[in-house]
């Protein structure tokens, strides 16, 4: 089977429901045998998205191509894709074999039985499933479905696979299993995959490129590193990162930051609203009389390998990791510093972009 | 304690089962009773020599005809109210439109109507539209009083498949009306005979549209045609016992057939609806 990788791209691309603007314009440029993952909140436009890629919802404005096709107006049939559904929406009366064959009886694709029978049976060995092609969807594990829906996808060669969501439904453990299993599937048949999570690991460790929607707009794209180590705006900062990277409002007096609990040193001009980002894991613990961060520690996570510490800023929470020797108390004041000048993110405090 | 409860559940369930199989025995003996024995005192539940002479009778007189006219009538009634029920039912479920509310609720208050309210009207439209004593006049009348019912079962069904399986089926390859026939139907099924059934039963059964609609004997229905054993001057038993024993077959053999989706059907039709 040689998959023939395409690509997709979105010209100025919106969808709207009545007076609800569910994307905003967007231009999305995903090259073939990529893996870009629509990373956002509930309610981002991620789905919509994936939808319209799908053919299952028509855009309002713009173009969709997939391999240089204008699929704009084409139905779902038409565009040889294939969908992994959140709810695998395998068909309940049918066994895990004619799932799996189901793309394949399709009048467009009608494929001779010897050769239909062939590569499902290739799709379920890869998969593990061929001990259960004789069950029904109700008769087997919640991961087993999951692959099944896997299976679905990979029988025939779509030009693109879509994935909506399909770990969240797994357990942690299987979810890691099955994470790795998608990256190992990706490498193997080399296809253009897009995915759609609001899970940031996932994204994280699958994907070639990040799509960071939200309230329909995509706030920023590029490599998982690129997005973590320099988010485009506020609202990549925050939803990246577990937790996400502490933001430090002030106002720029005499070459430093000032704000509630921070005195920050800045190159940014005099006067400046600004907002200074630092990630938990870039704090370090300082003198509390000269440190540029003064809190109160609210609480003391022990997470195994470090601590995480919960502190009081000026009225805000923050986070920072510390190593696990030092002795942290609740209700102890506490000094916060960057480990280094280039850790700190500066952004626009009025629009929230990166400076 | 729990002994006694089961005793007496049983006792109720054979009691019960008397009183709802007892006619029927009776209708069967008495169809091939004599004539001197059917109102012979003490009463024989099996007669001394049996006799087919009520069955012939009813062939000499032409009741097969009747029989095969009621057959055509309910199939042609019922295939087409469940289609397009279905497809309305669908409709429903799947489909935006303007006084979408306002229909629904239509039929349902359809199915609260009596239909003998509406018979003198329907007769007056039929003679208007000239179809008043045609073989048309009953499947039309007959398919309107199903659909409601069959919109009701089978969108309660339709409510129930999520849409993902439409759209995955459409991913796979296939038009909107290849996945609802593929994907979605094959799951109704339990609903889609309950409707049928329930149909049937109500066309086979129908005495009172039958009389109204239908004048010319080669139109007639069996349930009309076997009045015609009640006579002037006393009833034929015989013939009537007789008529009720082969009235009765097509809707048992229907109900043993597919007795597994009936009371799936109807469950889930109470459940869900």
């Amino acid at each position: 089977m040689v998959q023939t990788a395409q690509s997709v791209v979105f010209e100025g691309v919106a969808k709207r429901f009545g007076a609800v603007t569910a994307v905003e314009r967007v231009d999305l440029d995903v090259k073939p045998g990529q893996f870009v993952t629509l990373l956002g909140p509930s309610g981002c436009g991620k789905s919509t998205t994936l939808n319209m890629i799908a053919g299952l919802e028509w855009p309002t404005e713009g173009r969709i191509l997939i391999g240089g096709r204008d699929v704009t107006h084409l139905p779902p049939s038409e565009r040889d894709i294939a969908m992994v559904f959140q709810s695998y929406a395998l068909y309940p009366h049918l066994s895990v074999f004619e799932n799996i064959a189901f793309p394949l009886r399709a009048r467009r694709r009608r494929t001779a039985e010897p050769e239909l029978r062939e590569r499902v049976r290739q799709a379920a060995s890869a998969l593990g499933l061929t001990p259960l092609l004789d069950r029904l969807p109700r008769e087997i594990s919640g991961g087993q479905r999951q692959r099944v829906a896997l299976g679905r996808a990979m029988v025939r060669i779509p030009t693109v696979y879509l994935l909506d969501e399909p770990l969240s439904n797994l357990d942690q453990q299987l979810r890691v299993q099955m994470r790795s299993e998608l990256k190992d599937i990706h490498q193997r048949l080399g296809a253009t995959m897009i995915y759609v999570t609001h899970d940031q690991g996932e994204a994280m460790t699958l994907s070639d490129t990040i799509v960071v929607m939200s309230g329909g707009r995509v706030e920023q794209l590029g490599s998982p590193r690129d997005l973590y180590d320099r988010p485009a705006n506020v609202f990549v900062a925050r939803f990246l990162g577990e937790p996400g990277m502490n933001l430090f409002e002030g106002k720029v007096s005499g070459g430093v930051l000032r704000g509630d609990g921070v005195a920050m040193p800045t190159v940014l001009g005099e006067g400046r609203a600004a907002i200074a980002g630092v990630r938990p894991e870039d704090l370090i613990a300082a003198d509390p009389a000269r440190a540029p961060i003064k809190g109160v520690i609210r609480t003391v996570e022990f997470l195994g390998s470090r601590t995480l510490l919960r502190v009081d800023v000026g009225g805000a929470v923050i986070a920072a990791f510390v190593p696990l020797g030092v002795p942290f108390a609740a209700r102890e004041a506490i000094g916060l510093a960057p480990s280094a000048a280039d850790k700190v993110r500066w952004f626009a405090a009025d629009t929230g972009m990166a400076l | 304690m729990r002994y006694v409860t089961r005793i007496l559940a049983a006792i109720c369930a054979f009691a019960a089962a008397i009183v709802a199989i007892g006619p029927i025995v009776w209708a069967v003996s008495t169809s091939v009773k004599r004539n001197n024995e059917i109102f012979a005192v003490p009463p024989k539940l099996i007669p001394s020599s049996a006799t087919l002479d009520h069955y012939g009778r009813l062939i000499a007189e032409g009741v097969h005809w009747s029989f095969v006219n009621s057959a055509i009538y309910s199939i042609i009634a019922v295939s087409s109210a469940v289609a397009l029920g279905t497809l309305a039912g669908y409709a429903f479920v799947r489909f935006e439109f303007r006084m979408k509310n306002a229909l629904l609720h239509l039929f349902m208050a359809a199915m609260a109507i009596p239909s003998y309210a509406l018979l003198l009207p329907t007769q007056i439209l039929f003679v208007e539209l000239g179809l008043f004593n045609t073989p048309a006049a009953l499947p039309i009348l007959y398919a309107a009083h199903v659909i409601p019912f069959a919109v009701w079962m089978t969108r309660a069904h339709f409510a129930s498949v999520p849409i993902e399986l439409e759209h995955a089926a459409a991913v796979d390859g296939y038009t909107r009306f290849e996945a609802v026939w593929r994907v979605v139907l094959p799951g109704a099924k339990p609903a889609l005979i309950a409707a049928a059934a329930f149909g049937f039963l109500y066309a086979w059964n129908d005495y009172i549209t039958s009389t109204t609609m239908i004048d010319s004997p080669e139109l007639r229905t069996l349930p009309v045609a076997l009045i015609f054993f009640q006579g002037f001057h006393g009833r034929d038993w015989g013939a009537l016992m007789a008529g009720a024993v082969i009235a009765t077959i097509p809707p048992v053999v229907l109900f043993l057939a597919f007795r597994r989706y009936l009371i799936g059907g109807f469950s889930e039709g109470s459940v869900k609806g």
